[in-house]
């Protein structure tokens, strides 16, 4: 079973993973790529553990051009050194 | 007569087990752990007072007022002033200065508080949860500047949330920043997906808040007379809820801890109770979690929420209580330590990878545990940690 529903816009983009994510309870995190979201998969699995999570989004928001889907993605700060 | 200051410092055997991949377990490897690892002492430099383990971070507190960190840092929650993980145990040199009296680990972002009662935070900031105005993340040490002229006494950081106890005008006060969107800042305002500035939580004015615990999309708070008050995500079966619940009024409650679907709760007499642990111990099992996910569909009562004695415990008291994301520990009145849940990654240091629903006994080296003086338990998201303090000889 689904360990959780999460709304796309509650996980996170992450550019080195290329892939949206959102916490496992392992430590590690549930991932699925744009291209999954594409062709309607709705399922994101954790690298590290059996558990997966239900990704709740609309795929028409994903079937387009790829200057529409930039939008969609949450800008990701990176950390500021302060020295 | 006359001892030296390290024959005065009380002895202590740290011991870790569980999911390691980020370095978290300080055992210089990075890998799961099924069984207890004791850690060498000369690791922590002076006696630890107090650990908090986040999503794959730990920080201990020395006694003294120093901090260490080590485990993910990637977001730059270690303080380090890099992005670096680290598997053993580093000062955090920014507070060097500063004496710190108490710490709290998220998912990915940490907070310290200082006797002078300033609050400062670090690492993954992109829902507000460092309370900076902005959402940046930090990867050094960064003062809240809204909090300047007040004294901040707690901090307790959830997966992308932050609670802090304020001293106030008359009485405590609580606040909340980060990610707001199921109700866990306790704030008045509607639709809100976050606050990057603290806010003042609702409701809690007159309660004399001694406690505060922060956990996945989970808050709650335990008064000066044993109430506790529960906000944010709903518990399986139940829906959210963005105001400061009393979720218990008649039993006076000494502990409380967070996961991220359920909650353990331990009563003055030294009795334990859990919320919302339908799924406990069963989350690898999947024939048994999509029957009670109809279960719960079908409850009658949406938003009451269910509080069961943990079974298997009759008789016996119960001295501390600590939860994972999806694991649970306790430390019983003889300094036997219990552990269930899911354990898929040891976890449960029951040298296994199952799930348990009943607390099952940790083997730890036998020894008189009467020669202890503190025996304590702390849960990360996947891994867990025993501190057992002897007595100086």
């Amino acid at each position: 079973m689904s360990y959780d529903d999460v709304e796309i816009e509650d996980m996170e983009w992450n550019a080195e993973l290329e892939a949206y994510t959102y916490p496992c309870p392992c430590g590690d995190l549930f991932q699925i790529t744009k291209e999954d979201l594409k062709l309607g998969e709705e399922i994101a699995r954790c690298p590290s553990c059996s558990l997966f999570i239900t990704v709740i989004y609309n795929m028409e928001d994903f079937a387009g051009d790829n200057d529409r889907n930039k939008n969609l993605e949450p800008t990701k700060q990176q950390p500021v050194a302060v020295a | 007569m006359e001892t030296t200051k390290e024959e005065e410092e009380e002895k202590q055997e740290v011991w870790s087990w569980g999911a390691g991949t980020d370095g978290q377990l300080a055992t210089g490897r990075i890998q799961d752990e099924h069984l207890p690892q004791l850690l060498p002492c000369s690791l922590f430099q002076h006696p630890i007072s107090n650990l908090s383990c986040g999503g794959a971070h730990v920080i201990a507190l020395l006694q003294g007022g120093k901090v260490l960190t080590w485990g993910r840092g990637t977001s730059g929650q270690l303080g380090h002033g890099d992005l670096l993980s680290c598997s053993l145990p580093k000062p955090v040199e920014f507070l060097q200065d500063f004496v710190v009296t108490c710490v709290s680990a998220g998912w990915n972002h940490s907070g310290f508080v200082s006797d002078k009662g300033c609050l400062f935070t670090c690492g993954d900031g992109s829902f507000g949860q460092l309370g900076h105005g902005d959402l940046k993340s930090q990867c050094t040490p960064l003062i809240v500047s809204s909090f300047a002229s007040r004294h901040v006494k707690k901090i307790a950081c959830g997966m992308r949330h932050t609670l802090a106890l304020l001293e106030g005008p008359s009485g405590d006060q609580v606040y909340g920043f980060g990610s707001a969107k199921r109700g866990q800042l306790g704030i008045p305002y509607e639709n809100v997906r976050y606050m990057s500035t603290p806010q003042c939580t609702r409701g809690l004015e007159d309660s004399n808040i001694v406690r505060i615990s922060a956990n996945g999309d989970h808050t709650a708070a335990l008064s000066t007379d044993g109430h506790m008050y529960i906000w944010g995500r709903g518990f399986t079966g139940t829906s959210d809820i963005s105001y400061p619940q009393c979720a218990i009024s008649s039993t006076s409650l000494s502990q409380m801890a967070l996961g991220w679907h359920h909650a353990l709760v331990l009563t003055g007499n030294g009795e334990v109770f859990m919320f919302g642990g339908t799924r406990h111990g069963v989350l690898s099992d999947h024939q048994k979690t999509s029957m009670l996910k109809k279960a719960t569909r079908n409850a009658e009562e949406p938003n009451k929420i269910i509080m069961e004695r943990v079974p298997g415990l009759d008789g016996v008291k119960i001295l501390q209580v600590a939860a994972g994301a999806e694991h649970s520990a306790l430390v019983k009145e003889d300094g036997a330590i219990m552990t269930w849940g899911w354990g898929e990654h040891g976890q449960l240091g029951l040298g296994s990878t199952f799930d348990q629903t009943t607390p099952q006994f940790v083997s730890l080296n036998q020894r008189d545990s009467g020669q202890y003086t503190s025996i304590r338990v702390y849960c990360g998201s996947g891994f867990t940690y025993v501190i057992r303090t002897a007595s100086p000889c």
